[in-house]
């Protein structure tokens, strides 16, 4: 038996702790990532904060309120008109659908509907509002992903439709055109021609669309088996609108619920997908633009001749109770809880905003994904910040 | 080589669009006209206002700031009694808070405010964003004719006061 010296105890040592600080830096802790709060991919401020380990997602946790610009506690300071001004800017892309489902709810406590005319004027800018907001979805999706064109021409066409808002409500983001009773002007003329010939166009951007970016071989790959969400997934986190029906969930508002609205005059196809992927989200929406655009055409040719107002008294008051109101806007169910107590304004106004919803689902559909497909499944649920914090 | 007719065909509608004409308009140089209904400017008829403060209450962000007195106007006819008349001492529209939501206009009874489309008097200084009197009405003169209505439409045609 030799006798270990000093200096091979020494080594010894040494070794083992080398093995060990190996053992360390191989063994990678998880990377925590923020994507946002300002990113290029994120339509404004949402923080993602990601844990990754290597190249995979572990845990993935939305962080909005970043824009938080309460909405809710606004409209208790201001009067019924005044806050159709307001609600605008809440989905600020899909403008006029964020009034429709308010001025619904006060008409129903007053007990008064708007002439038939002004529903399917209200009706058509719905349903252009809703092209508005989808068409620079498909667009910012491609850029998002990394393919530039398709912005440029979801801009151009986009351009048509916000003018046709303008030349009726003369805001191209901001209408405030709906009023409780009615609207707030007639058409002008020859508007209704200028309509159908938009319509037109925004078909062929849905054709030029799915041949660029839908049929792309590159574009599929990227979100073909990304972010499925299956069915009973979708329903329990709440997700709405396109985000549900890509799912397979046959869910529309527009035909299940019987509004004051002239959609029950309009005939239209509810799209759905089974996948439930980041491809099916954006074909569903494809679909829904020009299900839409069919929806102003047909809608287009049967405006009924009358008055735009019912009669309502120049000071609104609104008589004390609760309703609730909500529309399949462009980006899923919005609606809102308006509590009045007979005042000028409400006393309550709760707003269930669409995207607050959809991205709930991020932790879940975020779980073992891969880097570049966050931004792919980000950008597929589709939301708008403003719709998120309010 | 991996076969790609989706990106071929994607490559053509780009071609395609290649060869249409530009749709950007080079904005400085050439300008599009707004739609006459355009929310561009409020333009004040000084004439037609009463005070009666209903635009500043009714003004969502409270952006319009209105003083007024009374004054004696002489009668309509000969041998009556003097008049009382509200003389406009200041209007102001701050557009640095404007909302352009067109309330004001609305509430109007008497067809004082009017939108104009004009849209450049951007400055350099947020203070020279308010407007006063004088400048609302030099924006009168470019308040458009309504448009007739579409048909089908039981709407009163509205006049601009000249």
């Amino acid at each position: 038996m030799t006798a270990i010296t000093e200096r091979q105890q020494r080594a010894y040592i040494g070794a083992i702790a080398a093995e060990a600080r190996v053992n360390v830096e191989l063994e990678t802790e998880g990377m925590t990532l923020n994507i946002g709060p300002q990113h290029p991919a994120t339509h404004g401020t949402l923080r993602i904060v990601v844990k990754l380990d290597g190249e995979q997602v572990i845990d993935a946790q939305p962080i909005p309120g970043y824009m938080h610009r309460g909405y809710e506690k606004l409209t208790e300071v201001r009067t019924y008109p005044q806050v159709t001004t307001l609600v605008n800017r809440i989905d600020w892309l899909g403008h006029f659908a964020n009034e429709v489902p308010f001025i619904l709810g006060a008409e129903q406590l007053m007990g008064i509907e708007a002439p038939p005319r002004a529903q399917w004027i209200r009706t058509i800018f719905f349903e252009l509002a809703r092209q508005a907001n989808i068409t620079l979805f498909l667009g910012d999706l491609g850029a998002q992903i990394g393919a530039i064109t398709p912005v440029f021409y979801a801009f151009r066409d986009r351009e048509h439709v916000l003018n046709l808002m303008e030349s009726v409500t003369g805001g191209r983001f901001h209408p405030n055109f709906d009023r409780i009773g009615g609207l707030k002007d007639d058409l002008p003329k020859g508007w209704v021609e200028e309509c159908k010939a938009v319509m037109v166009r925004v078909k062929g951007f849905c054709d030029q669309i799915e041949d660029l970016l839908m049929g792309n071989e590159i574009f599929q790959a990227r979100l073909r088996g990304v972010g499925i969400i299956p069915k009973d997934i979708a329903l329990s986190y709440g997700l709405s609108g396109a985000n549900l029906r890509a799912s397979g969930v046959d869910w529309d508002l527009r035909r299940d619920r019987d509004y004051p609205l002239a959609w029950k005059h309009a005939d239209f196809n509810v799209i759905t997908h089974p996948d439930g992927d980041a491809f099916a989200r954006c074909w569903v929406r494809l679909q829904e633009v020009r299900e839409s655009a069919k929806i102003v055409e047909q809608l287009c040719d049967g405006i009924p001749a009358g008055p735009i107002m019912a009669k309502v008294p120049r000071i609104i008051k609104v008589p004390a109770g609760e309703a609730w109101v909500s529309t399949e806007n462009p980006l899923g169910e919005m609606g809102y809880y308006i509590v009045s107590k007979g005042d000028l304004g409400p006393f309550r106004c709760k707003i269930r905003s669409a995207s607050f919803n959809n991205i709930s689902v991020v932790p879940w559909v975020m779980k073992g994904v891969y880097v570049p497909d966050v931004i792919a499944i980000l950008a597929s649920l589709y939301f708008i910040l403003g719709d998120i914090d309010r | 080589m991996p076969q790609l007719p989706g990106v071929i065909k994607g490559l053509g509608i780009t071609f395609k669009t290649m060869l249409q004409p530009n749709v950007t308009v080079q904005y400085p140089h050439v300008k599009e006209a707004p739609a006459p209904r355009a929310r561009g400017v409020i333009a004040l008829k000084e004439e037609n206002c009463t005070v009666c403060m209903l635009c500043a209450r009714q003004c969502p962000d409270w952006c319009i700031y209105i003083e007024g007195h009374k004054t004696k106007a002489p009668p309509r006819r000969e041998g009556g009694k003097p008049r009382t008349v509200q003389a406009l001492d200041r209007f102001d529209i701050d557009y640095s808070l404007c909302m352009y939501c067109g309330i004001c206009v609305e509430v109007c009874p008497f067809d004082a405010l009017f939108w104009s489309p004009e849209y450049e008097y951007s400055t350099p200084r947020i203070g020279e964003l308010l407007h006063d009197k004088e400048k609302l009405g030099e924006w009168f003169e470019t308040v458009p004719d309504y448009q007739a209505y579409e048909a089908g439409s039981e709407a009163k045609q509205k006049k601009v006061p000249r």
